[in-house]
């Protein structure tokens, strides 16, 4: 039996085990610093610059939003430090401070204050933030044409718009150990693969995000990708380059486990992380975006209240013969 | 007298303005306010069936017996739409192109309907005429305002004028559908913060 | 028993009443509708395929009627002789009837061009008939002895990749062309004698 079923409660007096919202939120920051500065190492100070704008500007924004609607001040718990270092971590390098301004702005506003602030958005607001800018601007989010002038050791490639624009030929300019190890293009914070699964381990073991949720995420995309694989290779990328590219791994440890956005029960949160896997496959080899994923974590961040229906049933109630 | 009809046409433009205060009538309202010029096209044509048809409803109120009192006042409103369609083909045909489906779906606009049946119904015709024209520019001007909004990030110009410099780089979200409630919903919440104060 | 017939009265003598509103409106602004459609559907492809005459074909034009269904006919002139014809023919798309103007010289009889003027394919596929130039410039100096039909189906025209049944339709509405113009021609070239008169 899964140990979330048995809820033993012993009498008072209880011991507060001294976690609040902000440590979680300083975890999470910690979590992602690998990726994070592994990005700043590799596109230097632009990164650097990206990184601190979306953070500091996250922040502002939620203290103009305590001013505007008179409540509390709420930046003292990190969240809006949290997610601003997200959409830095998936925003180019080479990103105009306005883009990064209005990313924030409706990440912090539009995609969690206005719902009535931490706990209360049906979506990850990083992403919510991140997706209107992708509708928007896509040229920003063309790696190739936003790294350009970066002299890499390696294939200066993104490598899902290499797939889109040149099937699955472009495949073979890469190896997964690269990837893995971050020796591709992409965004600041989403390159270094290895460095986002170490955080990720490192908040599933603090039990800050749910396993249940990452592994059924990344078995989501595994699957499927291999399933495509298998009707046709010559058209669809193996799963470990689907894997390694993108926002998938960020997706999986980082966004689609946000608390108040993801469901709390087991089945639920297996069928979300799959889901989630599942959707964004498809778009990537059906649709015409190259990344899938930041529309695939809103589709299942809309589907979490109706899934976490499914929960175990309420001790006396469904009896009808009383 | 003066006094009331002034109270029933102002009523539309603030108090009971209709897609912000009553959140009447919103899909016109997120379908065609991509810009200005449709966002008033759109509500002009609506305040000219709202003005007649609470007229007529008004004027017959007397005669038309309660039981078919809807399909008559459907009756009404869709002669008007009918007669707007025809006009706006023979001399406004570019809006007419850009507006399309929209503007026979006025007929069944609750701003219109809900007019007739819950004030022209009841109302003498001169406050029916005032207050279909209340309301009838209080939803032009909540279009154009919502348009004004859309078009200005989402294109960069106002009524076609370009706005910014060459380098500005259209916020395309506004102009999209997801734009449309996004941006209704900020309005909306403007609108509440001013009016609480 | 008195507020059945009253239900009745009223709503007969207001239906009655609307039809002959609505049908005074029409046929006042019928004409104007009629040259609004030309001037906004018709005029640009037509001045796109009669791109070098040198009267205004949307002045010089007469109507035929075969089979019941009335067509116009745009006649464009060079050096002051009637050279071209172009008139609109109708074919089945995916989403419905997508109208194609078709010009003809008269004295080689060929297809001078071909403009998609009306249809509701799904934008960014099918649109692409009317759209994207290089799909309709394939009709331009064909012969008019055989139909017109896409290469799956035998004929000359590529179709639109993923949009096939598009395709299919404008070659369709091409063939009508040649069929309508193979039937007319003694009658057209007769207008166009009197048209010069």
């Amino acid at each position: 039996m899964h140990k979330q079923n048995k809820y033993t409660v012993s009498h008072a007096p209880f011991w507060h085990d001294g976690d609040t919202i902000a440590t979680m939120n300083l975890n999470l920051i910690l979590a992602a610093l690998p990726a994070a500065i592994f990005g700043i190492l590799k596109f230097g100070a632009p990164a650097l610059g990206v990184l601190s704008l979306a953070v500091s500007s996250a922040i502002l924004w939620e203290l103009a939003f305590n001013f505007i609607s008179k409540r509390d001040i709420t930046i003292a718990d990190y969240d809006a430090a949290a997610i601003g270092m997200l959409v830095g971590m998936m925003l180019p390098a080479t990103a105009p401070w306005w883009i990064v301004l209005i990313g924030t702005l409706i990440a912090v506003v539009v995609g969690k204050m206005i719902y009535g602030g931490i706990g209360g958005n049906p979506f990850n607001p990083a992403v919510v933030g991140i997706a209107v800018l992708l509708v928007s601007w896509k040229q920003i989010f063309d790696f190739d044409a936003a790294l350009l002038n970066y002299e890499f050791g390696f294939t200066a490639l993104a490598p899902l718009a290499a797939l889109k624009h040149q099937g699955v030929a472009a495949m073979d300019l890469f190896q997964t150990r690269d990837l893995a190890m971050g020796c591709q293009v992409g965004s600041i914070g989403t390159v270094f693969g290895a460095g986002i699964i170490l955080g990720g381990i490192y908040l599933i073991l603090r039990g800050y995000i749910r396993w249940e949720i990452s592994l059924s995420y990344v078995a989501g995309i595994l699957l499927t990708a291999f399933l495509f694989r298998l009707v046709n290779p010559d058209i669809y990328a193996s799963p470990l380059f689907h894997l390694f590219t993108g926002y998938t791994l960020l997706g999986a440890f980082f966004l689609a486990t946000e608390n108040s956005s993801s469901p709390v029960n087991l089945v639920p949160m297996i069928i979300y992380g799959a889901m989630g896997g599942v959707m964004t496959i498809l778009i990537r080899n059906i649709g015409s975006y190259p990344d899938g994923t930041v529309f695939a974590i809103l589709l299942i961040n809309l589907i979490n209240p109706l899934i976490d229906r499914i929960r175990p049933k309420a001790l006396g109630k469904g009896v009808n013969n009383a | 007298m003066a006094q009331s009809i002034a109270k029933e046409f102002t009523k539309g433009l603030w108090a009971e303005l209709p897609p912000f205060r009553l959140v009447l009538g919103l899909c016109p309202v997120l379908a065609v306010t991509q810009s200005v010029e449709n966002g008033i096209g759109m509500g002009l044509a609506t305040t000219f069936v709202l003005i007649c048809s609470n007229f007529l409803v008004s004027l017959l109120r007397n005669i038309i017996p309660a039981k078919v009192r809807i399909a008559c006042y459907i009756v009404i409103i869709a002669t008007f739409v009918t007669i707007v369609e025809l006009l706006m083909q023979a001399f406004v045909y570019e809006l007419f192109l850009k507006l399309g489906i929209f503007i026979p779906l006025i007929v069944v606009n609750c701003i219109v309907l809900g007019r007739a049946e819950a004030f022209a119904g009841k109302n003498a015709p001169h406050m029916a005429i005032a207050d279909g024209l209340g309301m009838g520019i209080g939803f032009t001007l909540s279009l154009g305002a919502l348009g004004a909004v859309r078009e200005s990030l989402g294109a960069g110009t106002i009524l076609g004028t370009p706005l910014f410099g060459p380098d500005f780089q259209p916020f395309t979200f506004m102009v999209q559908a997801p734009g449309a409630f996004v941006c209704l919903g900020l309005m909306l919440c403007l609108m509440n913060l001013i009016g609480k104060k | 028993m008195r507020e059945m017939i009253s239900m009745v009265v009223v709503l007969t003598v207001l239906s009655a009443f609307s039809g002959g509103l609505l049908a005074t409106v029409r046929s006042n602004t019928q004409d104007r509708i009629e040259n609004q459609v030309l001037k906004f559907e018709k005029a640009p492809a037509i001045k796109a395929i009669l791109s070098d005459v040198s009267n205004d074909p949307l002045q010089d034009r007469f109507k035929l009627t075969t089979d019941g269904i009335e067509n116009t006919f745009f006649v464009g002139k060079q050096d002051g002789k009637a050279a071209s014809v172009a008139f609109e023919t109708k074919g089945k798309g995916f989403e419905g009837a997508i109208g194609l103007m078709v010009g003809i010289d008269l004295e080689t009889d060929t297809v001078i061009g071909v403009r998609v003027t009306t249809h509701s394919e799904t934008p960014g596929v099918g649109s692409r008939a009317k759209d994207d130039p290089s799909f309709a410039s394939q009709f331009e100096g064909q012969s008019l002895e055989n139909g017109f039909s896409v290469k799956s189906d035998g004929g000359a025209i590529d179709a639109m990749s993923g949009a096939t049944i598009t395709s299919k339709g404008v070659c369709l509405a091409a063939t009508k062309a040649q069929e309508l113009y193979t039937k007319l021609k003694p009658e057209i070239n007769n207008q166009i004698t009197n048209l010069a008169n």
